[in-house]
């Protein structure tokens, strides 16, 4: 008999009441941008890391790559820009990612007349979400790692035609040359860090170029000040997840995203993290979780796939499991707060650009990982293998025999994808689930 | 010629083994690299032999404990050689690229094969920027530094400027090779030039240039091969050799390669390195400018396009057609090939997409595809040109 899913009956898990406001906050933002240009603002496509406080402080609306095309997959709204790319010629295997931006860039060409005949045939694709983004007056790439995000956004230059300015961000991978290599410290991450700066500070002279306005530095440091402290109080948050039963879940996470990635910064996300910790520490206080039933304990590896959440939040609630923490949640979206000195921010944002988790190589990253697993008392970890995503996938085999050795924690790996989801298989998904959930009775019962 | 060729083959045929056995023969250290762009000249001015490591054709077993099956070929090849101990001969691996799936191949096997130093000195991937050639001269002396600390040697500018020279001088003869071949005196099959090239990644550059050098003086004056065969132009594979067997199909289909910018072809050797003053200059010019010689899609470089040059140099090679190899799951490729396709249909240039994978490859079904190609472009470019028979 299957011990750990014998009593498995479908759960719907506790949504924190924040979530709504968080999605508000989510859906201002993103009319806002869709208003832009009508308003006479210029408007930057970037991916990669949150250099969005730059673009506010210039008073340039920003679309992120990643957020828009997350956006799109959690209101089922993907199809349309990843027709329009495939239609293009873009392979589904390329980063689902940059294949639906770059839909939408396809989609936003309608005034470029040379460009019209590449669009797709049928009227319909032209419709709905993605085709509202605004074309870009500059494209700014800042991608940690991922060759594919700095080769995502030449595309966009050429996709239009090469007359929106762009400029490179070189992120240094961490690897670590040498022992005195460790997390945050070392003369290979001192250069990085510097080599960054510099080219943050090139990157506003850039956008000085293109608005003819001079950068606001105190503008800077005012924005900044707002997301470091909604980003400790979010860092609190989390933390108090070490609680059993958890009164937040990973899931939730991914939605606190928004505010601490590319949402204005503002005294808007600072009150959003105090209304969701409040509400954190009442489920506490009332000892209600995140799982109505709450008998596992899980850690997530890997990004979120955008168009399931809610549907695998249930699922988890369903194993009577919470999935309290993630790598992707946890371990970046300015989460070294103590770093980002005030009087001159951009040496602690090129810290925490520095220390995302792709930015560091596989022993960090794994350091990291079994630190959340101890801390917040897991029983086993869920490796999303997000098919297009190799920067987030790659390491995967190297965490789960690292937790298996150091921790005894039983894993299950399984496909997926960030928007794309045509490369999910529930069924391949429920079978790895069950097996680690065993796994995790069989170990307590040798345990007893 | 034929006994150089042979052992140009054999090296190709089993990289490791040769530089297994090179390395009891010299007693040189061997340290490996990885594609694209890394500058093996530095491993060899430190006395060492470098070796670009390859994708071999064992079925990866032991390597799907370290890589998911959505990687390119040559990434999950590479980690199951290093999984098996295929790589135990290595001193150290030393690479300085920027493709996230090489990236992810190296930590894992930095994992893998624990007691082997693997450094890490990435060459900025944007090449226009201000800060790029003092970046990467930065990068460059690092990478000098790693080498004299992991090899326990000292690395003079003389070391460098001899060590350039010598494959300067491998580079040159190649390339004298492939003018010879694009003008229609040299009878090379597509197979044999590959190998030319990849046993140049993995041979000792002075015994690599003493066999080019015996080629060479056996062709003497060669007067024009007449034959036929539809001449075509190869284009992709951007870190793997192509497989032997795909190069010859293609040529059995009534094709001859006159000219291709593979990795295990043109792009390998398309330009030289300045050979005075300072050398680490002349290294980080050279992975600066190589771009105008030979286009990477991995590099950010905005004045340059791929498409355009590859429908120039295709026209320059005289190729009535293109054809191009990609490997599956590689992603630089994924993104550049639809305005390949559409620049080369605007131009009204045969050209044939193949997707290769390490798993060996339906070759009877490719095949019937480029047998329709080339009638295509027979048809296509009436009334035919003429090109050699390939080698038999």
């Amino acid at each position: 008999m299957n011990v750990a899913v014998s009593s498995q009956q479908i759960k719907r898990a506790n949504r924190l009441e924040a979530t709504k406001l968080n999605n508000r906050m989510v859906t201002d933002y993103w009319e806002d941008l869709f208003r832009a240009k009508d308003e006479g603002r210029f408007v930057c496509w970037y991916e990669g890391v949150a250099i969005n406080p730059i673009l506010q402080a210039a008073g340039v609306a920003w679309c992120h790559g990643e957020a828009m095309s997350a956006l799109l997959a959690a209101r089922k709204e993907e199809g349309p820009a990843q027709q329009a790319a495939e239609e293009w010629g873009y392979d589904r295997e390329l980063c689902s990612y940059a294949r639906t931006h770059i839909g939408c860039g396809v989609l936003t060409q309608r005034s470029t007349p040379d460009t019209v005949n590449d669009l797709p045939k049928d009227s319909e694709v032209r419709k709905g979400l993605a085709s509202r983004v605004p074309a870009p007056d500059m494209i700014i790439s800042a991608y940690p790692f991922c060759s594919t995000g700095q080769q995502w956004d030449d595309m966009l230059y050429r996709q239009f035609g090469k007359r929106v300015p762009i400029f490179n961000i070189s992120l240094p991978w961490i690897w670590g040359n040498k022992p005195s290599a460790k997390y945050m410290s070392g003369p290979e991450y001192r250069e990085a860090v510097a080599f960054l700066v510099k080219q943050l500070r090139e990157c506003i002279a850039f956008i000085e170029s293109v608005t003819g306005k001079a950068f606001d530095h105190d503008r800077l440091r005012e924005i900044m000040g707002y997301i470091r402290h909604a980003a400790e109080i979010k860092v609190e948050a989390m933390r108090l997840c070490k609680a059993r039963p958890s009164p937040a879940s990973f899931f939730e996470w991914t939605n606190s995203i928004a505010p601490v990635n590319f949402l204005p910064g503002g005294p808007e996300i600072v009150n959003y993290f105090e209304i969701k910790k409040a509400e954190i520490q009442d489920r506490i206080n009332k000892g209600i979780g995140s799982a109505p039933t709450e008998k596992y304990r899980l850690f997530w590896d890997g990004i979120m796939n955008w168009n399931k959440i809610g549907w695998l939040a249930d699922k988890f609630a369903g194993y009577d499991a919470c999935i309290v923490a993630g790598r992707y949640t946890h371990m970046g979206f300015w989460h070294e707060t103590e770093v980002i000195d005030l009087s001159d921010p951009l040496d602690g944002m090129a810290q925490n650009y520095l220390t995302c988790p792709i930015s560091i190589s596989a022993p960090q990253v794994v350091e990291k990982i079994l630190e959340h697993c101890e801390y917040y008392e897991l029983d086993g970890l869920i490796l999303h293998g997000a098919r297009t995503c190799r920067a987030f996938s790659y390491p995967q085999f190297l965490i789960a025999e690292a937790v298996g050795k150091k921790l005894g924690m039983p894993v299950a790996m399984f496909e997926g994808d960030m928007v794309d989801e045509s490369f999910y298989k529930d069924e391949l998904v429920n079978s790895r689930v069950e097996a680690m959930l065993e796994a995790i009775e069989a170990r307590r019962t040798r345990l007893m | 010629m034929d006994e150089a060729l042979q052992q140009m083959l054999t090296a190709a045929r089993q990289p490791n083994v040769y530089a297994r056995g090179w390395k009891v023969r010299s007693g040189r250290k061997v340290v490996g690299s990885f594609p694209m762009h890394f500058p093996a000249e530095v491993i060899h001015a430190a006395g060492a032999t470098p070796v670009v490591l390859q994708e071999d054709d064992e079925p990866i077993t032991v390597g799907h404990a370290g890589m998911y099956p959505f990687f390119c070929g040559y990434t999950r090849s590479v980690v199951d050689q290093a999984a098996k101990g295929d790589f135990d001969y290595l001193d150290a691996i030393m690479f300085g690229d920027h493709c996230v799936q090489i990236l992810s191949a190296a930590d894992v096997i930095r994992h893998r094969i624990p007691d082997k130093h693997v450094g890490f000195y990435q060459l900025i991937p944007s090449l226009r920027d201000r800060w790029s050639l003092e970046n990467s001269m930065q990068a460059l002396r690092r990478l000098i530094d790693g080498i004299e600390e992991t090899l326990g040697v000292t690395i003079t500018e003389d070391d460098l400027r001899a060590s350039i020279r010598a494959f300067n001088e491998n580079r040159q003869l190649i390339r004298h090779l492939y003018g010879l071949r694009r003008t229609g005196k040299l009878r090379l099959r597509a197979s044999q030039m590959q190998a030319i090239i990849k046993s140049s990644m993995v041979m000792d550059k002075a015994e690599h240039n003493a066999l080019l050098r015996h080629i060479t003086e056996a062709l003497g004056d060669e007067a024009e091969i007449s034959g036929r065969g539809l001449p075509v132009y190869l284009s992709g594979h951007l870190c793997q050799a192509a497989k032997p067997a795909v190069l010859d199909m293609i040529e059995s289909c009534g094709t001859i390669v006159v000219d291709d910018d593979l990795y295990h072809g043109y792009r390998y050797i398309s330009m030289d390195m300045e050979a005075q003053g300072d050398p680490v200059k002349a290294i980080a010019s050279w992975y600066l400018n190589r771009n105008f010689a030979a286009p990477c899609p991995t590099r950010l470089d905005p004045g340059i396009d791929w498409d355009g040059w590859l429908l120039n140099a295709v026209k320059a090679s005289g190729a009535q057609g293109m054809i191009v190899l990609m490997a599956k799951f590689c992603e630089p490729h994924y993104f550049y090939y639809p305005r390949i396709r559409k620049t080369f249909e605007r131009n009204d240039v045969p050209h044939l997409l193949i997707e290769t994978e390490h798993e060996m490859l339906g070759l009877e079904n490719i095949r019937t595809k480029v047998e329709t190609f080339v009638e295509v472009a027979r048809r296509r470019s009436a009334p035919q040109r003429s090109a050699p028979h390939a080698m038999a």
